[in-house]
């Protein structure tokens, strides 16, 4: 009897949900924070419950190699990225505050505007016979993505920038093991790959966009233009 | 065994290039491991496509590269064998000619970038010629546009290179662009990116996607092949490169548009519409006619050649826009009886005008200039450069009993039967197509006695050609090479007209060469009643003979005795070069006679110091206009500026802004893709 809930596929839909709910919130919280230290950790805490979410699919839908994805997720977005990124932000002496475009109640209110479209758009794909895990994660994933680009727009650091992408991809792996239970191995282990090779080469690029242009604004980049 | 020759020839070329330009360091190594390379793979090149135009069946080989949706593979069906043929022949003579050309260049050049792009140039065409599919095609096409770049280009310190080269990359990607739109509409017309999937495949679509397909063919591979008004890049690519790339892009990269069409026109059509063989009909009139003309105004030997490349590939398009009109008529002989004139001709260019830039690029070589009225008298110095040039000039101006003549015989023959195939009023393009053919060869002829005696003939122009040298010995054996083929394929003809049998069987389902050959070889008849015969063997064995018998007595009879005297000089005393004919005056009664096409502006400017009698200095320009440039170009390129520093607003150079593009046009779509 105590066994049931870890069994039933219904349960297992909800805790996913949940899960992807708290994933949608830190978004936007992303959204919203103004010390790059604070964001780089919530970007952290973020990819742990997207890791969850995968170990959770693995588990209920009997699927063992998401739980590589999951583990994978852990290593390279929960722990490397953000040590990775911590330490370029000792190393460079960052201390000022993420200055937005858009501020930042506005901004809130933009990604939830964002979250409806989601919504909007995964109501679309919705098929109540299919495989997958319900249009709610399908929803948090197409916001993530739409959120995640929004605040790639709304940053004019180069290193916010890069996070603001990596919670992009976020968005892209959850819409992945929701609708399809993970990607072919190979599928995913080349983003993960990806991901990683984007995240140093992108910390390189901020550092030679720093010693250049002696600052990490990208509208500095304005002078390339010819 | 086929496919293994023709893999051993891409292999050696592959490994050419890379090996050419691992040795860059070591610029006599590596201009013969380029050369050849170069060479080598030439010749397998020739053997394998040799011996595929005669199988029975088309060969295919699959290369160890791509996926199931875009599959790396080549046949080599006739007519891609033929063209392989003409590849492999000429770039065997020019690589041959480069081991002694590109010498020049050591240690004052990278011979090794030179090498690797030569080989890839070469690699590159034969796989156009020999691709399988639009894919593999189009991949082969812009491997050859990047190489041909980089060789126009080779001489990058002079602005004109560069260009020259631009110009060349602007035209060919426009012309890609409208190929991969034909491609993309047949793909998906049929599913697939196969060529033989396209066989016959455009003549059951509608009469508007088909036309429409058609003309983006027609102008796609027509940048390509330098048909009138697309030409503008070929007078000035073909001057700035070196010489033996000059050869090549003129003898064979230009052939790929004509591949292209041949491939389109008789494989993907069944019976085109008469207005498409109309067109290019049209178009290889206006080619021919219009390349000759600015031709006779060029006095920078290789721009002459150039133009006249144009006027060439227009006397092939003729030849196949009859066949085209032919086969819309039901004349499937005399269609075969044009394609046969227009794949001849095609093969001859490329020998004669490979011949004749290479003779050019000793010529330019040895007097360091490319201006005419600066040389003079090279016979003395440059005998067999100069003896193989003349055996070009006398090809192309298509006199018998050499290549050119067969061709553009051939041609006139198709252009004389066809008045007679219709009533309408269209057969009325057969004759005045004819007419202005024989006027293209005549004004050919005169370009070619000027292009010839010039730099040839009377004394030198300036020290530098006093000074000339003859040739090297393997750049004296290229050219030779060709001249000895100029000859055979004109004595020859014959022999040679069963070997268009398989494409014909191919394209138009007729064997057309036991009709065309008579009396056992020795005579050529358009196969039909009341056509003209002609027997280029018996005329030279008759020349031969006649001669012999007119020369031999003399010979016998007189002591050889030459008594050197002064020549004529109107009482001026001491003729000097500057008294000579020049090329300007040459051909100044043809520009007074074409002026209205010309419009040539004059400027003569004279200074006096003591009396208007004695001028100390005169200043003397002339130049004539080039309508397409001025006219089309031009505004074109205006309109293209203007419209492009309008959408210069959008382009802020800031990167939000840039993601803000994307993510508006992807909400947009999104909600689009809802809504739908």
């Amino acid at each position: 009897m105590l066994m049931m809930p870890v069994l039933d596929l219904q349960f297992g839909e909800r805790i996913v949900t949940l899960m992807a709910a708290l994933v949608l919130v830190l978004q936007i919280a992303m959204v919203s924070q103004r010390w790059i230290v604070l964001h780089i950790r919530i970007f952290a805490v973020q990819s742990l419950f997207l890791a969850m979410i995968a170990a959770t699919i693995a588990w209920y839908n009997h699927a063992p190699h998401i739980y590589i994805a999951a583990v994978l997720t852990l290593i390279v977005k929960v722990i490397l990225v953000p040590i990775l990124f911590e330490r370029l932000v000792t190393r460079m002496e960052i201390h000022e505050e993420i200055e937005p475009i858009v501020n930042v109640p506005l901004s809130v209110l933009i990604a939830g505007g964002l979250t409806l479209v989601g919504y909007v758009v995964a109501e679309s794909f919705y098929r109540p016979d299919a495989p997958g895990v319900g249009h709610n994660a399908l929803a948090v994933a197409i916001s993530l993505f739409l959120i995640g680009f929004f605040t790639m727009i709304n940053r004019r650091k180069a290193l916010t920038q890069v996070l603001a992408l990596l919670s992009l991809e976020n968005g892209l792996f959850l819409a992945a093991i929701s609708l399809t239970y993970g990607m072919p191995l190979i599928v995913e282990l080349g983003i993960f790959f990806d991901v990683l090779v984007a995240a140093m080469v992108l910390g390189i690029l901020v550092y030679r966009i720093r010693e250049t242009f002696e600052s990490m604004d990208v509208s500095r980049l304005r002078r390339l233009r010819g | 065994m086929i496919a293994e020759l023709f893999l051993s020839g891409i292999v050696v070329w592959l490994a050419g290039a890379a090996a050419s330009l691992a040795l860059w360091r070591q610029p006599a190594l590596a201009r013969r491991v380029a050369c050849g390379a170069a060479l080598g793979g030439s010749l397998l090149d020739l053997a394998a496509s040799s011996a595929a135009l005669f199988s029975a069946s088309p060969v295919f080989i699959g290369l160890p590269f791509g996926n199931p949706a875009f599959t790396w593979a080549v046949r080599l069906d006739p007519l891609s064998a033929f063209f392989s043929v003409t590849l492999a022949a000429l770039a065997a003579a020019v690589s041959l000619y480069s081991f002694g050309y590109l010498k020049e260049m050591e240690g004052r050049r990278n011979l090794g970038a030179f090498g690797f792009f030569f080989n890839l140039l070469l690699l590159s065409v034969a796989l156009v010629f020999t691709a399988s599919n639009a894919f593999f095609f189009l991949v082969a096409w812009e491997v050859m546009a990047l190489a041909a770049y980089c060789l126009v280009s080779f001489e990058y310190e002079k602005k004109k290179a560069r260009d020259a080269g631009v110009l060349f990359l602007i035209m060919s990607h426009a012309g890609t662009g409208l190929l991969l739109i034909a491609f993309l509409v047949l793909a998906s017309a049929c599913g697939s990116l196969d060529f033989s999937s396209f066989h016959l495949l455009a003549s059951r679509m509608t009469p508007l996607q088909q036309g429409t397909v058609f003309l983006l063919f027609l102008f796609g591979f027509g940048v390509k092949a330098g048909v009138v008004p697309l030409h503008i890049w070929i007078p000035e690519a073909h001057p700035v490169s070196p010489s033996n790339v000059s050869a090549l892009m003129s003898g064979i990269v230009l052939k790929t548009g004509i591949y292209g069409m041949a491939r389109v026109f008789f494989d993907f059509y069944g019976a085109p519409p008469l207005w498409m063989g109309t067109v290019v009909l049209a178009l290889g009139v206006a080619s021919a006619l219009l390349g000759v003309l600015y031709a006779l105004m060029e006095h920078d030997l290789k721009r002459l050649l150039a133009w006249h490349s144009i006027e060439n590939i227009g006397i092939i398009l003729i030849g196949f826009g009859a066949a085209l009109m032919f086969r819309a008529l039901g004349q499937a002989n005399l269609a075969a009886l044009a394609l046969i004139a227009g794949l001849y001709h095609t093969f001859n260019h490329a020998m004669f005008k490979g011949l004749l830039f290479m003779g050019a690029g000793s010529v330019v070589e040895a007097t360091h200039t490319r201006n005419m009225e600066k040389m003079g008298g090279l016979i003395r110095l440059m005998p067999v450069t100069a003896l193989c040039f003349l055996v070009g000039a006398v090809a192309i101006s298509g006199l018998p009993p050499l290549n050119g003549f067969v061709s553009e015989w051939l041609t006139y023959q198709a252009l004389l039967a066809g008045f007679g195939t219709t009533q309408s009023l269209t057969r009325l393009m057969f004759p005045i197509a004819g007419s202005l053919l024989a006027l293209t060869a005549a004004l050919a002829a005169a370009c070619f006695v000027k292009a010839f005696a010039i730099p040839f003939l009377a004394l030198p122009r300036s020290p530098e050609a006093a000074d000339a040298r003859e040739a090297s010995f393997t750049m004296r054996a290229g050219m030779t090479i060709l001249a000895v083929g100029c000859v055979a394929l004109g004595l020859g003809a014959t022999w040679f007209v069963p070997v268009f049998d398989p494409i014909t069987q191919q394209t138009l389902g007729v064997r057309a060469s036991s009709a065309l050959v008579m009396a056992h070889g020795w005579a050529l008849s358009p196969g039909r009643p009341h056509g003209g015969t002609i027997s280029l063997a018996g005329m030279a064995l008759f020349f031969l003979v006649a001669g012999a018998a007119f020369a031999l007595p003399l010979a016998l009879r007189w002591r050889r005795r030459t008594v050197r005297g002064p020549a004529w000089d109107c009482g001026l005393p001491g003729l000097t070069a500057d008294n000579e004919y020049t090329a300007t005056a040459f051909s100044k009664p043809l520009r007074m006679i074409f002026s209205v096409l010309y419009r040539p502006r004059r400027e003569i400017q004279a200074e006096y110091e003591v009396s208007p009698y004695y001028p100390s200095a005169i200043r003397f320009e002339s130049e004539i206009e080039h309508p397409f440039e001025k006219r089309l170009y031009n505004p074109l390129r205006d309109r293209i500026m203007a419209a492009a520093n309008r959408m210069k607003g959008i382009q802020a150079g800031s990167i939000n802004l840039y993601l803000a593009y994307i993510f508006i046009t992807l909400i947009l779509l999104l909600l689009f893709g809802v809504r739908g």
